[in-house]
């Protein structure tokens, strides 16, 4: 039982981590139609950023925000220069975003040093607490809620605010509400920089979570983010949800049953997954034809 | 018509009388070795183009045929001896193995739109990276093995021609492949699916046809490419490979089969070069950077690579001429990425 509990905290706080990195990639690919494979490289940086502005100023929520800020303006010029260009033209899209992510890796490589950096959970989150034979390790209920709590503002942002109602009509109907008088140049920039800063928050918020950052972390953890997004159905925030917890649940019962699977399950369940039901789980619209 | 094929030809012949009196008149090891790495990953490279140039698929699993090539001869060869006809019978076993899987994986992913399809290839390499990782009895994980070529490709030279005919022969063979009917609906389905579907051609079927041309042309590679290390670990599956023949194709030229071949002569000569660089020069030893960048670059502006763009200008240019005689409409290239 106490077993079972743990392994269902350490699967919930995994797919919380995960969440928050489709939730960006989610966010992109519903609003502007742009698979952005860069997005793992937006997540390292925020990781580097966040953990060397922590280690710097001993505080660890002036490195999340400094994160945030990273991703925010990686993500600005991210659209302005190579995302703009390939507007509407999937091939491209997936091909420059790609380019990006390789450069994005190494100057990691260039600006911080080529090597793992070992990250410490501040004071206040490590440890844990003991309830019966339960542990329960406090980073883990931290990054729990902290994703209920994102899951929670984006939700209310996209269906109760005004914000919301450009963007979900953005999705819709781009031509239609562009002549209803939306900017939706301008939209799309700040979907953007918003799903770049989510990519930023996971990174840092995942560093002491795995204790150590290095530049190759990137690409492996986008490809999580990625296999989430396609089984919750591209574009729908709670299919994201319930998928990165799907993922992080089987990962941990995976990890301890069956130990030589878990590197795969979460390729297999994309596999079984997009061969049933190729528009994923929760698809928000039929996939246009491209 | 039948001057431009003389032209073609003549090109052809000459370049290949360069490359067989090249190694007797320059007898220098790297060269060999740069020579021998270019037409390898060429080969690599022209199979990859006729998923994305051709049929206009992205693949991110190509690396996984590469590594079933590539594992099948060195699996062969330490366990079971390491003569010429266990070798030629490796690349045969490893075309088979890899034919027969690029049609399951195609038949099950080929019906998916871009994205997902590009996703689930990356899933799929995913898993076979994985599995060479953990079936360490045959493969050594991560660590690899080293093994014994055949005698007769002990002679770096021998083994330089033995890759140039296969590249040549590679070469002719699928030359005919994209100007058979089959390669021709090919282009068809990359320019505008949707209409080749409704002419009546089960685009699926041709699709199948593509990657498991692409993926046994990638076993072979992988093979070539084990014996000229005579080690393989598991870097051979890494995602890495398959971006390096991406980034041939791109900056060679998609669509051509020229294009990847330069492609890949332009990439490893850098590579090659960089890294020499590197050595005084710390800054190159992140040579990736100056390729990413360029790559983006060549995406944005030069979306038909150097082939293309000099296929273009020469078209602009004899239809200059023509125009001078007749008042015809330009022959414009079509645009690739559609």
């Amino acid at each position: 039982m106490e077993l079972f509990v743990n392994l269902i905290i350490n699967g919930l706080a995994t797919g919380m981590l995960i969440f928050l990195l489709a939730a960006g990639l989610t966010l992109i690919f519903g609003l502007m139609d742009v698979l952005n494979f860069a997005h793992g490289g937006l997540f390292v940086w925020g990781a580097y950023a966040g953990i060397f502005t922590y280690m710097w100023t001993e505080s660890f929520i002036v490195g999340i925000i400094s994160a945030i800020v990273t991703g925010a303006l990686l993500g600005l010029l991210t659209e302005k220069f190579i995302i703009t260009p390939v507007y509407g033209n999937h091939i491209q899209q997936i091909l420059i975003t790609l380019g990006l992510m390789l450069v994005l890796q190494e100057l990691i490589k260039v600006v911080f040093g080529p090597n793992g950096v070992a990250v410490k959970t501040p004071s206040y989150l490590a440890g844990s607490w003991e309830i019966g034979d339960v542990i329960i390790i406090k980073y883990r209920l931290f990054i729990i809620v902290k994703g209920f709590i994102i899951f929670g503002i984006f939700q209310y942002m996209l269906k109760r605010t005004k914000i919301g109602l450009i963007v979900r009509a953005g999705v819709q109907d781009k031509e239609m509400a562009q002549a209803l008088g939306i900017h939706i140049k301008r939209v799309f920039l700040y979907v953007f920089m918003v799903g770049a800063a989510l990519a930023a928050l996971s990174g840092m918020l995942m560093a002491p979570y795995s204790g150590v950052i290095y530049a190759e972390m990137g690409m492996e953890y986008a490809i999580l983010g990625f296999i989430v997004v396609v089984i919750g159905g591209m574009g729908s925030f709670s299919g994201s949800l319930l998928a990165a917890i799907l993922v992080g649940l089987a990962g941990s019962f995976m990890a301890y049953y069956v130990p030589v699977l878990s590197l795969a399950v979460n390729m297999i369940l994309m596999a079984i997954v997009l061969i049933f039901r190729p528009q994923g789980l929760f698809a928000m619209r039929k996939e246009r034809t491209s | 018509m039948n001057k431009k094929i003389t032209l073609r030809s003549i090109a052809f012949f000459l370049l290949l009388a360069i490359f067989i009196i090249l190694p007797f008149v320059n007898d220098s090891r790297t060269l060999l070795i740069l020579l021998t790495q270019i037409f390898i990953f060429g080969i690599l490279a022209m199979s990859y183009d006729i998923l994305l140039g051709y049929t206009g698929i992205v693949s991110f699993g190509h690396a996984m045929f590469f590594g079933i090539g590539a594992y099948t001869t060195a699996v062969m060869l330490k366990q079971m001896d390491n003569t010429l006809l266990i070798f030629v019978l490796s690349i045969v076993i490893g075309m088979i193995l890899a034919g027969f899987i690029s049609f399951l994986v195609g038949l099950l992913t080929l019906r998916l739109k871009s994205h997902f399809f590009a996703m689930l290839t990356l899933a799929f390499s995913g898993l076979f990276l994985v599995l060479a990782e953990k079936w360490r009895s045959v493969t050594y994980g991560n660590d690899g093995f080293t093994f014994r070529a055949p005698d007769l490709f002990r002679d770096r030279m021998t083994f330089y021609f033995f890759v140039l005919a296969s590249l040549v022969v590679i070469f002719l063979a699928l030359y005919r492949f994209v100007n058979s009917p089959t390669g021709r609906i090919l282009i068809a389905v990359r320019e505008n699916e949707q209409r080749t579907k409704s002419l009546g051609f089960n685009t699926l079927h041709y699709k199948v046809i593509a990657s498991v041309v692409a993926g046994i042309v990638a076993s072979f590679a992988g093979s070539l490419y084990a014996v000229s290390l005579r080690f393989v670990n598991t870097s051979v599956m890494a995602m890495d490979i398959t971006l390096d023949a991406l980034l041939m194709t791109i900056i060679g030229g998609v669509g051509t089969l020229v294009g990847p071949l330069l492609g890949s002569a332009v990439i490893e000569y850098a590579q090659h070069a960089l890294s020499g660089l590197a050595r005084d020069y710390p800054i190159f030893e992140r040579w990736i950077i100056f390729f990413g960048i360029l790559y983006i670059l060549a995406v944005i502006f030069f979306p038909k690579g150097i082939i293309g763009s000099l296929r273009l200008l020469f078209w602009k240019w004899r239809g200059r001429l023509k125009q001078r005689k007749t008042t015809g409409p330009l022959p414009q290239e079509k645009e690739r990425f559609e």
